[in-house]
């Protein structure tokens, strides 16, 4: 269980690190295009859909590990009873965040499909396709806001927190 | 409801909110949802999903995953102790020797990194133990360190204008070359002041006389910042050139960095697979908060709260000056307990319509926010630079904060500096040969 559990985190991880691999081959071969006269068509759409991939692909893997910032100033000295309590609310509130997040991601890759709606750049791509990638990092930010949700009902510490303490060094 | 009911009650649920420990991305999603459903629109969540496609797709913001990507990999080399070991030649010449390597490090350093958190950690790592070893004053180390560590945000490429740009519509590229000439303006300022302390406390300097080195020596030791002197003139000189956007030289940069750590044997597998963990970790929480910043700003835009209160302080008649003064106390106090880029995406949807309105050049807005933001970074008792040095050092936080606080004051005179001279901000882009 907790080895399928690692793999999705990963997986989530690897995937948003491979779009902003992706971005860098797509911005590099333009360069060289220019220089050598010919064009990477739709090379800024490209890269636009990868850097929106790459966003949400990691959502869960950036939540697992703590990335995403909070304010834990006014939390910290709370005692371990009001903690439980606040934790559990926060999570409820965010499982509640992400599901909206999730349906209406969904919901625009449908419309985007069924309205047949392309980019307006060289090559005509069919919106729905790098729109996938939104609802299934929302799906997975869902997912993993609800891991740490049932961590904390049995008592356990949430995954972020584990890692909260150390400084996540680009952290502006 | 009217406005200004309505305005106190989403900024209340939203310090609740902030304070309560929930995400802060996640926050202004919320807060965005609230203020629509408040002026009765029906259609939140196709407005959601609209905005956050638009605000994840754009092409200026695919610098900000590169840049990030970049600080990650030149983190992994042995990058900080080349600098050192390239500088402290130099250096020992002027009043303050060692503590002016820590200075110039972070300068250099700055230039191909956008963080200020990761400039501290990377040069501190090197010098801090350096210099106690050599009997140099500890508070003075550290002072100098969270100083200079902020100007990661102000001295291209940085971060933290990426999101400026974004957010404001301004450009990025004529945003870094603003940054260029007030970066170095700090470094010398920084650099004087050490100077001044030097002469002044000549006890708590290291003891120990003069050994002299010989011109050749210093030569030598000056090639070991050709690399990375190399990748910064590359990137922003081809940005100021016009021979690249920046999107394209942060692509170029991450692809230099790479071949510097191939070429200095610092790049195998698995460094290569953390750097790009970290640099998802990082682009992922900024894109997420910008997601639901741009989705807050259409909500506040449907109730109409930027505009009005734009018009309010437009009834008050502030001058410029006084209207500055003002912004730069509410950035001080949010910094307090706000990260940078939240500050930044939080205030510029409701700042910007009052700040054109007083009629204060956006570029040159972007630049005074930034060096706002530095003096936050080490101010307690949320200073991610204090928090990085506490770590480093296993001092305290406080302890930090007032060796930092000679550096906090030279900031604001910095402030007042760009504020009489504007043409420090305005000079280098107004020469650029397109934006």
């Amino acid at each position: 269980m907790s080895n399928l559990r690692d793999t999705f985190y990963l997986a989530s991880g690897y995937a948003a690190g491979f779009c902003i691999a992706l971005i860098m081959v797509v911005i590099l071969m333009q360069i060289v295009g220019r220089l050598f006269g010919f064009i990477i068509p739709s090379a800024e759409d490209v890269s636009g859909y990868a850097l929106a991939a790459s966003t949400f692909f990691g959502l869960a893997y950036t939540f697992h590990e703590g990335g995403h910032i909070r304010v834990t100033l006014v939390i910290q000295k709370w005692p371990a009873r009001a903690r439980f309590v606040q934790e559990l609310a926060v999570l409820i509130l965010g499982l509640g965040l992400a599901s909206f997040m999730t349906f209406y991601s969904w919901h625009m890759v449908w419309e985007s499909y069924v309205f047949e709606e392309v980019s307006h750049g060289y090559i005509p791509i069919p919106l729905w396709i790098p729109q996938i990638p939104v609802g299934l990092g929302t799906l997975a930010l869902t997912i993993a806001i609800l891991d740490d949700l049932i961590a904390v009902l049995r008592k356990r510490v949430p995954s972020y927190q584990q890692h909260e303490n150390d400084i996540n060094l680009e952290q502006i | 409801m009217d406005t200004t009911l309505l305005s106190i009650a989403l900024a209340a649920s939203m310090i609740l909110m902030l304070a309560f420990g929930v995400w802060v991305s996640l926050t202004l999603v919320g807060i965005g949802i609230l203020g629509l459903l408040l002026s009765g629109n029906e259609q939140v969540g196709l407005l959601f999903a609209t905005s956050s496609w638009g605000a994840s797709t754009g092409w200026s913001l695919t610098a900000l995953p590169m840049f990030i990507w970049m600080g990650e990999v030149l983190f992994r080399t042995r990058l900080s102790e080349d600098l050192f070991k390239g500088l402290s030649p130099w250096m020992s010449g002027l009043p303050g020797k060692l503590l002016h390597v820590n200075i110039l490090s972070c300068g250099i350093f700055a230039a191909v990194s956008g963080s200020s958190a990761a400039t501290a950690a990377t040069i501190g790592r090197m010098t801090l133990p350096e210099l106690k070893a050599q009997g140099y004053s500890d508070r003075m180390a550290v002072g100098t360190l969270a100083g200079s560590g902020t100007l990661g945000l102000l001295i291209p490429p940085s971060i933290i204008l990426i999101v400026y740009g974004v957010a404001a519509e301004v450009s990025i590229g004529r945003l870094f070359i603003a940054g260029a000439l007030p970066g170095l303006m700090l470094v010398t300022m920084f650099m004087g002041y050490t100077m001044v302390w030097a002469v002044l406390n000549k006890d708590e300097m290291p003891k120990h006389k003069n050994e002299h080195i010989s011109f050749s020596a210093k030569i030598k030791a000056l090639r070991m910042l050709l690399p990375i002197v190399g990748l910064i003139v590359f990137v922003l000189g081809s940005i100021y050139a016009g021979f690249t956007t920046p999107t394209e030289a942060a692509a170029l940069g991450v692809f230099g960095a790479l071949l510097l750590a191939a070429i200095t044997g610092s790049l195998n597998a698995h460094s290569f697979k953390e750097s790009l963990l970290g640099a998802v970790k990082s682009s992922c929480m900024i894109g997420l908060i910008l997601v639901g910043a741009h989705f807050l700003t259409l909500s506040m835009g449907f109730l109409g709260i930027p505009r009005e209160l734009a018009e309010w302080i437009g009834s008050m008649s502030l001058s410029p000056f006084e209207l500055l003064v003002c912004l730069t106390a509410l950035f001080v106090i949010l910094g307090c307990f706000l990260d940078g880029i939240s500050v930044v995406v939080l205030t510029v949807a409701v700042v910007m319509p009052m700040v054109q309105q007083a009629g204060i050049d956006l570029l040159w807005f972007g630049i005074f926010i930034v060096l706002v933001v530095e003096m936050a970074q080490i101010t307690p008792p949320v200073g991610f630079n204090l928090f990085v040095i506490q770590a480093l050092t296993g001092k305290d936080i406080l302890y930090v904060a007032r060796a930092a606080l000679p550096f906090f004051l030279l900031i604001m005179a910095a402030l007042l500096l760009i504020g009489w001279f504007p043409e420090i901000v305005t000079y280098l882009p107004q020469t650029m040969s397109r934006g």
